[in-house]
């Protein structure tokens, strides 16, 4: 039965957003919102029969539906501000199944690292480079939308359909370690012992990756006039 | 309960790939890659909470931290070069650096 309604949802899925690509089919915004919401419904009836106990089933399938939403507008709305806007959604929701899985300190650690610093950058690198005066040309239309759509529907369901045919034995669910250290001591104590060579080489890219944005950044564009670049 | 959060995994980075290939706005595909990092930080955590074998452990998580880590670092360092080809073109559109691709 699963089987059958993940058919269903793929189809109506990679129907509805390649209805909802930005580029000359704007006039059929409608269609693909009914068609989308087809497959928002088989969505949560498929994910939480899936997701075990019952009022976790019920949140993890909410958490995807916001998920999946926020993604789709991510990709289709023509103007970035609110494609950014859209994928702190995404986040919020991400940090959600976070705290499902028992993952509080990485749920923490993701709302405050994306929605804190790395939107904040994208949304000021967005308005400096926004002229007014509508979407841009390159906003309007998505590059071979068609084929980009089959292309990620036929791996998706690919990767749908092993997931769901080795069902049985991804069932076996242990219980949560029953330890009375919080999560953020764990994690911090597996950080500092067995992966303590991880967190140097972290803290060397980081400080390679500053640097470097800080010389491309400095960087004076004298030479676009001259055509040095054409 | 694995299997909800694969497919969810699944779904965003494909969601992912698919906005990468077809936007043609360079800060939208680099949003695009940050979709697919959280499909993947799905994937990591709920592999390490349900394991295939053994009981819960915290390597999902450890391994969660550092994608976050480089993912700031690639945000950072990809911003920079957009606000930089920006400057040069006036225009975010990727098609207009084609000084590479044989015609």
């Amino acid at each position: 039965m699963p089987t059958v309604l993940f058919v269903i949802l793929l189809t109506l899925g990679g129907a509805g957003l390649y209805l909802a690509m930005p580029g000359g089919r704007l006039h059929v915004g409608r269609a693909a919102l009914i068609v989308l919401i087809g497959a928002a419904a088989v969505l949560v009836s498929l994910i939480a029969p899936l997701a075990g106990p019952h009022e976790q089933g019920a949140s993890l399938a909410l958490l995807a539906l916001v998920a999946m939403i926020g993604a789709l507008r991510v990709i289709t709305h023509p103007r970035p501000v609110y494609s950014a806007l859209y994928f702190l959604l995404v986040i919020i929701a991400v940090g959600g199944m976070l705290v499902l899985l028992d993952a509080t300190f990485l749920a923490a650690a993701l709302l405050i690292i994306y929605a804190g610093a790395i939107m904040v950058t994208y949304m000021f690198v967005i308005m400096l480079a926004q002229k007014g005066g509508g979407p841009a040309p390159y906003d309007r239309s998505a590059r071979e939308p068609l084929v980009g759509v089959a292309a990620g529907f036929v791996l998706l369901a690919a990767l749908t359909g092993r997931i769901l045919g080795a069902g049985a034995g991804l069932d076996a669910a242990p219980a949560a370690a029953g330890t009375n250290l919080s999560n953020i001591v764990q994690v911090g104590a597996r950080l500092l012992t067995q992966y303590v060579v991880g967190v140097e080489i972290t803290g060397i890219l980081l400080l390679v990756a500053m640097v470097g944005a800080i010389a491309i950044a400095r960087r004076r564009a004298v030479s676009a006039q001259e055509g040095e670049f054409s | 309960m694995l299997a909800a959060y694969l497919l969810i995994g699944a779904g965003l980075f494909v969601l992912g790939l698919i906005g990468f290939v077809t936007r043609r706005n360079l800060i939208i595909m680099f949003l695009c890659t940050e979709l697919m990092f959280q499909g993947i930080v799905v994937n990591l955590v709920a592999f390490g909470r349900y394991p295939l074998g053994g009981g819960p452990t915290l390597d999902g998580q450890a391994f969660g931290l550092f994608l976050l880590a480089v993912a700031a670092a690639e945000a950072a360092l990809a911003l920079a070069l957009i606000v930089l080809l920006y400057r040069y073109r006036d225009t975010l559109d990727p098609d207009a650096w084609k000084l590479l691709k044989d015609e």
